[in-house]
């Protein structure tokens, strides 16, 4: 292995600065459903069934080649037994705030990184526990198996990367330490794909230059990396040699570069006014969460996609942030007719909204209806107020009434989750209690 | 599972300390305040009154009383007026939550669909609390795998071996053949009946 001129001692640290932890849980939403679902344990299983495709599928699945994102009926075709469930985003998203309470039991420096997914800092506990950070590790990974009754992967390690590529080292239920000392013997054998910020793009540029796995990368000098791939290569660079450059995010997030909101229907609609209104219903969702925030936005993109899978957009740029959809509603609008073709069936509508800023004070430009737009914000003001009283989306513009043209999802029966089914005395439809339901019969 | 700080006692002794010192401990005092024998647990005990907003900290790492603790020095002084007695009284109080589950993280509702913990007064359509990850006692009502079926009966200790009871008169003892798989224990039962 040719060593460059700043790099020319061994890669092997005794010690990380950082003691990182990355959980993951494993097959996350099929797991839930079989963790309340006893019989269902063993069993191949797929969420999604009211999208049409395989949101999520059991190892037991997946080992009979379900994979994600699959159509559902190519699924159901190469495994007729294949148990098809609804996804209950509100009994995932319980556990998940579970899992994530069960780590800031152990440390409150806890990264939410994803719905199923967590980083967490040791440093210090050490003491505390009186035990070192592999068997805290393991602490918390047995932890947060009792109590949600289904298995996660750890990975411990140096950084943030580093963990996450331990955590993948073995699924499920897997358990795997990376240690300094373990470093130069680790790296050799990692390709370049299970790096998270190397992409597959990457990773073909990187081969066509000899680099083959993660030990090639860190044995270039950091340079090369910074030129080759710039501030991120330089960042993962370090990263992978056990310097931690990517801090833990334990704030709560109230910060976003982008906010977006899309929906699939079936079957797919050429109907103009009701994809019109799916579209109007998803940049209503988008301001309503930017307004939650306090945020503006300056820019936005619609898209459209067919029946094919093609999708097709645009987008535009006001002259002035904005919170509010009578401001753009209008925009909106006139993208969609620029965008959408008549004739063509349509399976998914999306908003993307960006250059978001923080709505503090308002400013106006020369030729702004002052008036207005400040009439506008007390309009979303009260639709806000009342809509949190009432029910999401209660309130609404007048062109989501074409909404109830169609159904968003016609097929068969058992699309809803039994959590909104079966609700228990008191429930409605709109609020359920914050616990899950054991489905077990005794 | 892991011992989780008791944050109340070292809460009490915490207002003890301000009331009589007018100012919040040093490290080592905490450390000896709460009987821990490392500063370094302090610290993190420190890490854990800050986020409750018990204390928080000045630029050199001093504490300073938050709201939580200062509450009580408004209570204690006269100036102010009398103390409105509700306020003092209800900080102890407890949620229907707090009082139904210990562990918010390990618990789950079970719906009753079966009449075999008749005479306990668990009836079928009644919800109760399971909590995950709880070492069993014999006496506790459990929620268990029995050769493949799942069950709800008192978990009692015959001679050496565990067995699960009904509390109806109908139903036989079981004495599981293989393994037992506890699921649960059952830590409250709800029945609402409006």
């Amino acid at each position: 292995m040719p060593m460059s001129e700043n790099t020319n001692k061994p890669l092997q640290i005794t010690s990380f600065s950082r003691p990182i932890l990355h959980l993951d849980c494993d097959a996350f939403f099929t797991s839930v459903e079989q963790a309340l679902h006893p019989e269902l344990r063993g069993k191949p299983v797929v969420t999604g069934k009211e999208r049409g495709i395989v949101a999520c599928a059991s190892y037991e699945a997946k080992a009979l080649g379900v994979k994600r994102p699959m159509a559902l009926w190519e699924a159901r075709k190469k495994l007729p037994d294949l148990i098809c469930l609804p996804s209950d985003y509100e009994t995932y998203s319980l556990y998940s705030r579970r899992m994530f309470s069960i780590m800031r039991e152990f440390t409150p420096d806890v990264e939410e990184y994803s719905i199923d997914e967590a980083f967490a800092d040791l440093s210090g506990l050490r003491r505390f526990y009186r035990t070192g950070y592999a068997q805290i590790a393991w602490k918390i990974k047995e932890a947060v198996q009792a109590q949600l009754g289904l298995t996660v992967s750890v990975g411990l390690s140096g950084t943030k990367t580093l963990a996450k590529i331990a955590s993948k080292e073995k699924k499920p239920d897997g358990f795997t330490v990376i240690r300094g000392s373990q470093l130069h013997e680790f790296l050799p054998q990692t390709p370049l794909e299970k790096v998270c910020g190397f992409g597959p793009n990457t990773v073909a540029f990187l081969h066509k230059r000899g680099v083959t796995n993660c030990w090639d990368y860190v044995s270039r000098p950091e340079g090369w990396a910074r030129k080759a791939l710039g501030k991120i290569g330089a960042e993962l660079w370090h990263e992978l040699r056990g310097d931690c450059v990517y801090p833990l995010v334990t704030a709560e997030k109230t910060d976003y570069a982008s906010i977006g909101k899309t929906k699939t229907f079936t079957p797919p609609s050429s109907d103009r006014d009701f994809v019109r209104a799916q579209l109007m219903r998803n940049m209503e969702s988008a301001f309503i969460k930017l307004r939650r925030y306090r945020l503006r936005a300056k820019w936005l993109c619609i898209f459209l996609r067919n029946q094919e899978f093609k999708s097709c957009g645009a987008e535009a740029e006001f002259d002035r942030a904005t919170s509010s959809v009578y401001e753009a509603g209008p925009l909106v609008s006139s993208l969609f007719d620029r965008v959408y073709r008549g004739g063509t069936s349509y399976r998914l509508t999306g908003i993307v909204l960006s250059k978001i800023e923080p709505d503090r004070s308002a400013q106006y430009l020369l030729f702004d209806d002052v008036p207005k737009v400040e009439s506008f914000r007390a309009i979303d003001r009260v639709i806000d107020e009342v809509n949190e009283l009432y029910g999401k989306h209660k309130l609404h513009l007048g062109t989501s009434l074409w909404l109830a043209r169609h159904k968003q999802h016609v097929s068969e029966r058992g699309d809803l989750p039994q959590r909104k089914t079966d609700l228990l005395k008191g429930e409605t439809f709109r609020q359920r209690l914050g616990i899950p339901v054991w489905h077990v019969k005794v | 599972m892991p011992k989780a700080i008791q944050l109340q006692p070292i809460l009490e002794s915490l207002q003890d300390f301000y009331r009589t010192h007018q100012r919040l401990p040093a490290y080592s005092e905490l450390q000896t305040l709460a009987g821990y024998r490392s500063k370094g647990a302090a610290a993190y005990l420190v890490k854990r009154l800050i986020e409750k907003r018990i204390v928080t900290q000045d630029e050199s790492g001093r504490l300073i009383p938050g709201s939580a603790l200062k509450g009580t020095r408004v209570l204690g002084s006269v100036k102010a007026g009398f103390p409105s007695p509700a306020e003092e009284e209800l900080l102890d109080t407890l949620t229907l939550d707090e009082f139904l589950i210990r562990k918010p993280n390990a618990t789950y509702i079970v719906k009753v669909s079966g009449d075999s913990m008749i005479e306990e007064g668990i009836k079928e359509g009644d919800l109760v609390l399971v909590e995950r990850g709880r070492q069993a006692q014999p006496g506790d009502i459990v929620i268990a795998q029995v050769d493949g079926q799942w069950t709800m009966k008192y978990l009692e200790k015959r001679g050496g071996r565990m067995i699960l009871r009904a509390a109806n008169r109908k139903y036989p003892e079981i004495e599981p053949k293989g393994e037992l798989v506890i699921g649960g224990v059952v830590i409250a039962n709800v029945r609402k009946y409006k």
